[in-house]
C-alpha cells in the first residue's frame, strides 16, 4: 500500500472530471491522475506520441474510460488497447453514465476489467470513485511495467 | 349392328341343314320332272347344280355332298338311258364325271365364298367394335375437366376435348387443323428447341406455359406433354394436358407481394426501433450527466457553505438534491419502461413463488421497520421472461407496501385464483388506502398518478410497466378497489402450450 499507481482518466466532461478529482482528493490520489479529454488523446498517451512524446514509456496502473467521447469513442479505445500486446495488460474500467445492456455486453466482449455506472446521487458517486481509485491504484497489484512511485 | 352379330353367331342346327339339302334337291327334281313332262330338254343338270349350289351356300359342304349324291342317283334313275334304272352305261360315265366335277366345283366355290363372306362380316364387326371403343374413349376424354388436345409433329391440332374448348373458348371445329402454338400464342419457359429435344429424348415434358384464350385473355397453365409413337417407334404426335393455374399463380404473386410489403414494413419497424434505441441510449448517457453534475455541485456547495447557510437555505439545497434524485429515478424508470418495448422477451420456465421471494428481497429497504403480514400462497410455474416478470412483482409489491404505509399493520396477499387450463390469474391484494374506481382507466397510463407525490412518492411509470410486460406475454391487467378499503391487482396470462405441458406433464 506504500506505492500508488498512476490513474489515466479518459473523460471529456470537465464537470465530471472536477467531481471525480474532488472525490479522489481525500485519498491523496489526485497527483497521480492523468486526465485526457478524448479517445485520440488517450491513445496518444498510451503510445507516447503527440503531446505525450516526451513521457516515460510506462503504462498506467489503471485506465478509467468513459464511453461517449469525441473523435475516438471509449469502445474504440478499449478495442485498441486490448488488441495491442504491449497495452492489453492495462486494467481498464469503464466509467459511464450508460446502464444500457448493449454497452456492457460490448465492453465485456472486448475484455474490460470493470464496468461502473456513474450514480446520479453524489454520495454514491463519490463512494464509487473512491472505491475504484483505492482498489485499482492502491490495493491491486498492477501488471509489470506500470507506473508506481 | 346387334342383329348382324346374332346372325354370324347363329349356326343352323345340323338337322335343318340336311333338311335344306333334301328340300332343295326335291325342288330341283320336281322342276326337272316337270320340265321333262313339258318336253323341255337338258334343264335337269343346271337345276340339280343349282340345288347343290344353294345347299353349299346356305348349309355347308356336307349337306351339299348329300345333294350331289341324291342328284346323281336320281339323275341316273330318271334322266339317263336306260330310264328308271340305276344302271350306268359306259357312255354315261363321262357325262356323270362332268356332272360330279361341276357339282363339286359349285359346292367348293359356294363354300369358299361363304367362308370369305363370313370372314368379311367378322372383320367388319370387329372393326365396328374397335370404332365404338375408340369413340367411347374419346368421349371419356371429353368428360374430364382437364384440357386435353393432340397435335401432330407439325403441331397441327388433331384432337381437341371439351376441357380445351371450355378453357380456351375455341370449338373442336375451330381448333382442329390449326397450329397449336399459333392458335394459343404459347409463351414457353425455355427455348422451344430444348423442349422438343427433351420431349423426343424422354417421351414427356412438363412445365408452365402462357397461353392466350379466344377472348384475348391470358392464362397460365401447368402443361404435361406425352409423345405418341407408332409401331416403328416413330414419333407421330403429342398429347398435351393443361391445367389452368392462373388463379394459383395470382395468389402466389399476391402472397409474394404481401411478403415483400411485410419485409419492408418490418425493415421500417426495425429502423424505427433503432431510432428509439438511439434515443433511449442518448437519454441514458446525456440526460443523466447534467443531473449528476447538479446534484454533485449542490452537494459540494452544501458541504462548503453549510456553516453560513440559514435553515431556509439549507432546505432549498435539500430540495435541489431531492429533485435531482427524483429526476434520476424518473429517467431510470422511463428507460426500463422503454426497454420492455424494445427488447425481445426471452422465455423460460419461471417458478413464480421463487420470483416473488426475489422481488421481496429487492424491495427490502421499503419494508424494513414496517409491520407487514405477508400471505403468499402456492403459485404455479409459468413460461415467461424471467427478468420482466420479476419487474412486475417488484412493482406490484412495492406499490402494495407503499400504499399500506398509513396502516398500523399492513396485510399483503399474493395468490392465484383458479382460472382454467387456458390462463392463470394472479393477484396482489393489500389493505392500503385504495383508490376511487372512477379513475381506474388512468391507473395503467404512463405518468398517471392517483395520489399526490407528497403523500405517496412515485414516478407514475410502475403500473404502465406492469401492463406492458403482461401484454407482451399476451395477458391483461386490471384492478379493483374501494377508497380506504385496500386494492387488488389482477394479472391474467394465457397458459401457452409449454405451460400446459408443465402442468400436466
Amino acid at each position: 500500500m506504500d506505492k500508488v499507481g498512476r490513474i489515466l482518466m479518459v473523460e471529456d466532461d470537465q464537470k465530471d472530471v472536477e467531481l471525480t478529482l474532488t472525490a479522489l482528493e481525500d485519498y491523496n490520489l489526485v497527483n497521480e491522475v492523468v486526465v485526457v479529454g478524448d479517445g485520440e488523446e488517450a491513445l496518444d498517451y498510451l503510445y507516447c506520441r503527440g503531446q505525450f512524446k516526451l513521457r516515460t514509456g510506462d503504462n498506467p496502473a489503471v485506465m478509467l474510460l468513459d464511453l461517449k467521447l469525441p473523435r475516438v469513442d471509449g469502445l474504440e479505445v478499449l478495442k485498441q488497447v486490448k488488441s495491442d500486446d504491449k497495452l492489453k495488460l492495462i486494467p481498464v474500467v469503464v466509467l459511464t453514465s450508460s446502464r444500457e445492456e448493449q454497452d456492457m455486453v460490448a465492453s465485456y466482449k472486448l475484455g474490460v476489467n470493470g464496468y461502473v455506472v456513474k450514480p446520479v446521487d453524489f454520495h454514491e458517486f463519490v463512494n464509487a470513485i473512491k472505491e475504484l481509485g483505492v482498489y485499482w491504484a492502491v490495493i491491486n497489484e498492477p501488471p509489470p511495467g506500470s507506473v508506481k512511485k | 349392328m346387334a342383329s348382324s352379330n346374332a346372325q354370324v353367331k347363329k349356326v343352323p342346327p345340323a338337322v335343318l341343314r340336311y333338311i335344306l339339302a333334301i328340300v332343295s334337291f326335291a325342288i330341283a327334281l320336281g322342276l326337272a320332272l316337270l320340265a321333262q313332262r313339258l318336253n323341255f330338254r337338258n334343264v335337269e343338270v343346271p337345276l340339280f347344280l343349282f340345288a347343290v349350289a344353294v345347299t353349299a351356300w346356305y348349309a355347308g359342304p356336307l349337306p351339299a355332298a348329300v345333294t350331289v349324291v341324291l342328284s346323281i342317283l336320281f339323275f341316273d334313275y330318271f334322266f339317263t338311258e336306260p330310264l328308271y334304272t340305276l344302271y350306268v352305261t359306259t357312255s354315261d360315265i363321262p357325262y356323270l364325271i362332268v356332272f360330279i366335277s361341276f357339282a363339286l366345283l359349285v359346292a367348293w366355290f359356294s363354300t369358299v365364298r361363304r367362308r370369305v363372306e363370313q370372314d368379311l362380316r367378322q372383320a367388319r364387326d370387329h372393326l365396328q367394335i374397335i370404332v365404338e371403343e375408340r369413340t367411347q374413349q374419346a368421349s371419356l376424354l371429353n368428360l374430364t375437366h382437364d384440357t386435353i388436345f393432340v397435335r401432330d409433329m407439325n403441331d397441327v391440332i388433331t384432337y381437341w376435348n371439351r376441357g380445351a374448348e371450355e378453357l380456351y373458348g375455341w370449338t373442336p371445329d375451330e381448333a382442329i387443323g390449326k397450329r397449336s402454338h399459333d392458335l394459343l400464342g404459347t409463351v414457353f419457359p425455355a427455348p422451344i428447341d430444348d423442349i422438343s429435344a427433351e420431349l423426343l429424348r424422354a417421351g414427356r415434358w412438363e412445365g408452365e406455359l402462357k397461353h392466350t384464350k379466344a377472348d384475348g385473355k391470358g392464362v397460365v397453365v401447368s402443361s404435361r406433354w406425352a409423345l405418341r409413337r407408332d409401331e416403328q417407334q416413330r414419333p407421330v404426335g403429342t398429347m398435351e394436358t393443361n391445367n389452368d393455374i392462373t388463379e394459383r399463380k395470382r395468389q402466389e404473386e399476391e402472397v409474394r407481394t404481401l411478403n415483400r410489403e411485410l419485409a419492408s414494413r418490418s425493415t421500417e419497424l426495425e429502423s424505427k426501433n433503432k431510432e428509439l434505441e438511439a434515443f433511449a441510449y442518448s437519454i441514458s448517457h446525456d440526460l443523466r450527466a447534467p443531473l449528476r453534475h447538479m446534484s454533485g455541485y449542490a452537494e459540494l456547495l452544501q458541504k462548503k457553505a453549510s456553516s453560513v447557510l440559514d435553515e431556509k437555505s439549507q432546505r432549498y439545497m435539500l430540495m435541489i438534491l431531492d429533485s435531482a434524485k427524483r429526476m434520476g429515478n424518473l429517467i431510470d424508470d422511463l428507460l426500463s419502461f422503454s426497454r420492455i418495448g424494445r427488447t425481445e422477451t426471452q422465455k423460460s420456465l419461471v417458478n413464480l413463488e421463487q420470483l416473488v421471494k426475489e422481488a421481496l428481497t429487492e424491495i427490502r429497504q421499503d419494508t424494513d421497520g414496517r409491520n407487514i403480514v405477508w400471505n403468499v400462497s402456492t403459485l404455479p410455474t409459468f413460461y415467461g421472461d424471467r427478468s420482466m416478470l420479476r419487474l412486475v412483482f417488484v412493482n406490484l409489491l412495492s406499490n402494495a407496501v407503499k400504499f399500506t404505509r398509513t396502516r398500523p399493520q399492513a396485510e399483503i396477499e399474493v395468490g392465484c385464483t383458479g382460472g382454467n387450463t387456458h390462463e392463470v390469474v394472479l393477484y396482489v391484494k393489500d389493505n392500503g388506502v385504495g383508490f376511487d374506481m372512477k379513475y381506474v382507466n388512468k391507473l395503467f397510463g404512463v405518468f398517471q398518478r392517483l395520489h399526490s407525490s407528497h403523500t405517496f412518492e412515485g414516478t407514475g411509470i410502475g403500473l404502465a410497466t406492469v401492463q406492458r410486460i403482461v401484454q407482451r406475454h399476451g395477458g391483461r391487467v386490471w384492478a379493483e378497489s374501494l377508497v380506504d378499503k385496500g386494492a387488488t391487482f389482477y394479472i391474467s396470462v394465457p397458459m401457452s402450450q409449454k405451460n400446459t405441458e408443465e402442468k400436466y406433464g
